[in-house]
């Protein structure tokens, strides 16, 4: 598109035309076909680690070829494995290993919520992302019996036909809440923090906050969105116990999620919210995905989720609390092998937020805050740009994710079953089955 | 105040006393004028354009002949509808020009690869190899190519999406800053109302007062001054330090209301003295510290010499004195004498990757000399400023964190007006420094007000997570950071294979 020009709504013919070419152009570049683009990937998400999520999400199996299991970041996930029985004492692969985990643990009247899979899609705003990312989340969800969240952005109309799938927000900004959407949800997620900006609050810078993105959250047309942080109504754990009253009054079955960041006192936090009203406790480590946040904020600001996980899950079973709350980890989890090494560090389950993205095509390039073209991303995921989102159809998104947890589950239950273990529940806190290896997946 | 009712109708504010009792008018101007008169330190940013753009972050490789295939298949499926035959696989304008991907403009890639996925059969992106072997290994591409940006927009760098490198890692990598999710006195950071203060105080500050019997105050006050950012600007290599250069550290200083160290000949030469300028001066030619005039208010000394330092403190009762030195082996013996001399203003540096003593981080060396003014008692007697290693955003605070009262920058100032440097990058005299061809003073002047208002600001950003309401308070609070090798060690001490974090 020339520059300076204004994105106008395309035609089937320019959807045709550019999604075949991306999605043709992804299947060759995952089958060996081509080479592996030589500025794709970085430490984290290595280009073989993008690739393998792209042949996941095309097919439902396990590349041949490419590294589906590690980064290169020489340290935490990277630097772990299992320790793997002997192949004679490995469980048959199938279905009947569970991988099904229970959402309240508190043993109350609300719902027990029981996702086929330890995993539930992260926080991503209408706003950072678009409609049709939105959707082809929450469908995905439905069809998996899992959840998604809505990210501090408001509800979409669309999301209600996934009603019962998808969490509502309620984020320091109070962006787009509504006693509506809070009734319609079975999990309510109180955002105090999240990893990639730990302490500031969430950014939507203007460019991505047009008219339709103003309305759903109650702010003027291109103005850049800073949430504040914290809450300005939280200032100690009786506070916080009053919000989840609020909610509650407002939706007395929904489970109750707090997310919060990776400070040095998580631990204790974690404690106060269960104490609080909590049922599951989301931690979100420091090199989590965002729509925008400033640099020096990731990675600097509180710790990875490696290193949190099981500080927390050892304060739990100090405080004799362990089994009555469900610890989430999150910020950082790109593969199987990580959400299995999450879950034996401590973890209940896992959220994914960027692995889902991928999944749909992101490359990791870093513009998803709007970029110099003001646009957002050209892949038509974290956009609202009337052009460039339709380059990412929501029916192709829900395939892709839908093939995506199928490898996922696929795998998780091969480390199952090569750990002897019939359920992911038997492995929490397992850290008797990991090693530590010298060098990244070796 | 309260408000009253008027006969006439009008309200009243009554006050302490008759003289303020105003009408709402006149309350609403009197306030308007107070608030208006309020001055909340600032850093005027202006965007800066680059003189010598860095090389392009991707070489953009079109296959002709493929795309004139591309092109002649797409006319034939799509004819007629010429907006679908000419869509270019780019937003960002690389493939905009008259004759489209025939001839790319690489310097407008920012590496989303849409245009190399959707044809990989004749488009390839590359990093560019120009851009990676700028730097060195310390400040390298990434840090140069980062500076660059915040030197040019003043703003803080926001991205998308998650961190990219390594998991901890070496340096001031190894450390993590702490936040508080709930509990916290100061809001929003950089956006916030609440004033978060970045003032530093250089010199001493007595830890207490002494009066004599008729209540006369007989110790000596406070010896100090106050800066309003917690960095100052340090003189670069002999070598690269012109009186050019020495004129702009010192307007760009005296606008963020910071100190710039200069060498005192050039001072002299040149009539730089101010009260935002620190002459350095040898040991050789100390005689000439009384010669500073117009508001000088710190001298640097280069090097510790106690009867030197005794005879100018004694000759010059109201100038500060700053001792610079290295952090050689046997650094801490000549700290020792300097508190014993009541040396008030100790600047260490080390080499331009942040090492000394040895092979030793500096991260660690500054934490031992923090103690060890603490176990003397006189932390807060003494300002511990340090130049050499801190090249990033985030070192400033972890700095800070370690012990440091401020800290000194030159090559990230040499880097904000585009320098090249080359040569022994690490050492602190060895480097070259290539300077753009043409620029003037207000343009250099601007490009490091802007990077000091994009730093003070990030500085905000992590003092405003923690909620830590001044940047004093973070001095030495290493209950504030998180050190990666502990944590590995809490979290996966009981894994088989671990013998260390950060191993």
């Amino acid at each position: 598109m020339a520059k300076n020009k204004l994105p106008v709504f395309p035609s089937k013919t320019m959807i045709h035309k550019i999604t075949n070419l991306l999605h043709d152009g992804m299947e060759a570049r995952t089958t060996g076909k081509f080479e592996i683009p030589p500025a794709l990937g970085d430490a984290r998400w290595t280009d073989e680690l993008i690739l393998s999520t792209w042949h996941m999400a095309a097919t439902g199996t396990l590349p041949e070829n490419l590294n589906y299991k590690t980064g290169e970041s020489n340290g935490g996930f990277d630097r772990l494995d299992f320790k793997t029985l002997d192949e004679e004492q490995w469980l048959k692969h199938s279905e009947d290993i569970s991988t099904s985990i229970q959402l309240n643990r508190r043993g109350d009247h609300r719902k027990k919520l029981s996702p086929a899979i330890p995993i539930y899609g992260g926080g991503m705003s209408y706003g950072s992302v678009s409609v049709n990312v939105m959707m082809a989340r929450a469908i995905h969800a439905k069809n998996w019996n899992t959840y998604m969240s809505t990210g501090e952005g408001g509800y979409p109309e669309e999301l209600y036909e996934c009603r019962d799938n998808v969490i509502t927000q309620v984020a320091t900004g109070l962006f787009g809440v509504e006693e509506k959407s809070i009734q319609a949800s079975p999990i309510i997620e109180f955002k105090y923090a999240q990893g990639a900006k730990p302490g500031l609050g969430g950014h939507l810078l203007a460019s991505k906050a047009g008219e339709e993105v103003a309305k759903m959250r109650g702010s003027v047309p291109f103005v850049s969105l800073f949430s504040p942080f914290p809450f300005h109504s939280t200032y100690s754990v009786e506070d916080h116990s009053k919000h989840i009253d609020w909610v509650q009054t407002i939706n007395p079955d929904a489970l109750i999620s707090v997310k919060v960041s990776t400070p040095h006192d998580v631990d204790m936090v974690a404690v106060g919210s269960y104490y609080a009203g909590a049922h599951i406790i989301h931690l979100d480590g420091g090199f989590g995905g965002t729509g925008a946040a400033p640099e020096i904020a990731k990675k600097n600001i509180a710790m990875p989720i490696e290193l949190a996980v099981p500080k927390v899950h050892k304060f739990l079973i100090k405080e004799g609390i362990r089994d009555n709350v469900t610890l989430i980890a999150s910020g950082g989890i790109r593969t199987a092998d990580d959400i299995a090494k999450a879950i034996a560090l401590g973890a209940n389950g896992v959220v994914l937020g960027t692995s889902d993205l991928v999944a749909m095509g992101c490359t990791r390039c870093s513009n998803c805050e709007g970029g110099p073209s003001g646009r957002g991303c050209p892949w038509g995921l974290t956009t609202t740009d009337i052009e460039l989102q339709e380059w990412m159809q929501q029916d192709w998104g829900v395939k892709r994710l839908d093939n995506y947890y199928t490898a996922l589950q696929w795998r998780l239950r091969d480390i199952l079953r090569k750990l002897g273990l019939s359920d992911v529940n038997e492995l929490v806190g397992r850290t008797d089955l990991l090693v530590y290896t010298r060098s990244d997946g070796k | 105040m309260q408000l009253l009712n008027k006969p006439e109708g009008s309200q009243t504010m009554i006050g302490a006393s008759d003289k303020s009792r105003l009408t709402i008018a006149e309350f609403a101007k009197e306030s308007r004028i107070r608030a208006d008169s309020y001055h909340r330190y600032h850093i005027d940013t202006i965007e800066t354009p680059d003189r010598q753009a860095l090389p392009n972050r991707f070489l953009v490789s079109v296959g002709k002949f493929g795309l004139a295939k591309l092109l002649m298949s797409e006319v034939f499926e799509y004819w007629g509808k010429w907006d679908v035959v000419f869509a270019r696989p780019c937003t960002y304008g690389v493939f905009s020009g008259p004759v489209g991907g025939f001839s790319p403009r690489p310097e407008k890639c920012v590496g989303c690869l849409r245009c190399t996925i959707e044809h990989p059969e004749f488009v390839t992106i590359t990093p560019n190899p120009a851009l990676a072997s700028l730097g060195d290994s310390y400040l390298n591409s990434k840090i140069i190519s980062t500076i660059d940006e915040e030197a040019r927009k003043g703003t803080v760098p926001v991205r998308g999406q998650g961190y990219r490198g390594r998991f901890g890692g070496p340096g001031w990598d190894g450390m993590f800053t702490d936040m508080s999710e709930i509990v916290r006195p100061s809001r929003d950071g950089i956006h916030g109302r609440e004033l978060i203060s970045t003032i530093v105080d250089i010199g001493s500050k007595p830890m207490r007062l002494q009066f004599d019997s008729e209540g006369g105050l007989v110790s000596a006050g406070p010896k100090m001054m106050s800066i309003q950012v917690p960095f100052v600007f340090d003189s670069p290599a002999g070598s690269v330090m012109t009186p050019s250069l020495a004129k702009i550290w010192k307007a760009a200083a005296e606008q963020v209301d910071t100190l710039a160290l200069i060498p005192g000949d050039m001072v002299t030469s040149n009539n730089l003295a101010s009260p935002s300028v620190v002459p350095i001066i040898s040991l050789d030619s100390s005689e000439t510290a009384s010669s500073f005039k117009n508001g000088t208010r710190l001298i640097q000394l280069d090097g510790w010499d106690a009867s030197a330092y005794a005879s100018i403190s004694s000759s010059n009762p109201d100038l500060m004195i700053s001792i610079r030195m290295s952090f050689e082996t046997g650094w801490q013996g000549q700290l020792n004498e300097m508190i014993d001399a009541g040396v008030s203003v100790i600047h260490f540096v080390a080499n331009n990757h942040g090492e000394a003593d040895g092979d030793r981080f500096i991260m660690d060396i500054i934490i031992e000399a923090h103690e060890m003014l603490l176990k003397a008692g006189v932390r807060d007697k003494i300002t511990l400023l340090h130049s050499g290693g801190v090249v990033a955003a985030d070192h400033l605070p972890k700095a800070i964190i370690c012990g440091l009262d401020a800290v000194g920058l030159d090559l990230p100032l040499l880097v904000a007006i585009q320098a090249r440097l080359s040569g022994d990058t690490s050492s602190r005299e060895d480097y070259k420094a290539k300077l753009p061809r043409r620029f003037d003073d207000k343009w250099a002047c601007q490009r490091i007000v802007n990077l000091t208002g994009s730093w003070r600001d990030q500085m905000l950003e992590i003092l405003g997570a923690m909620g830590i309401r001044e940047v004093r308070r973070l001095r030495g609070e290493m209950g504030r950071a998180m050190w990666c090798t502990h944590l590995e060690e809490e979290a996966f001490s009981e894994i088989e294979g671990f013998i260390g974090g950060g191993i």
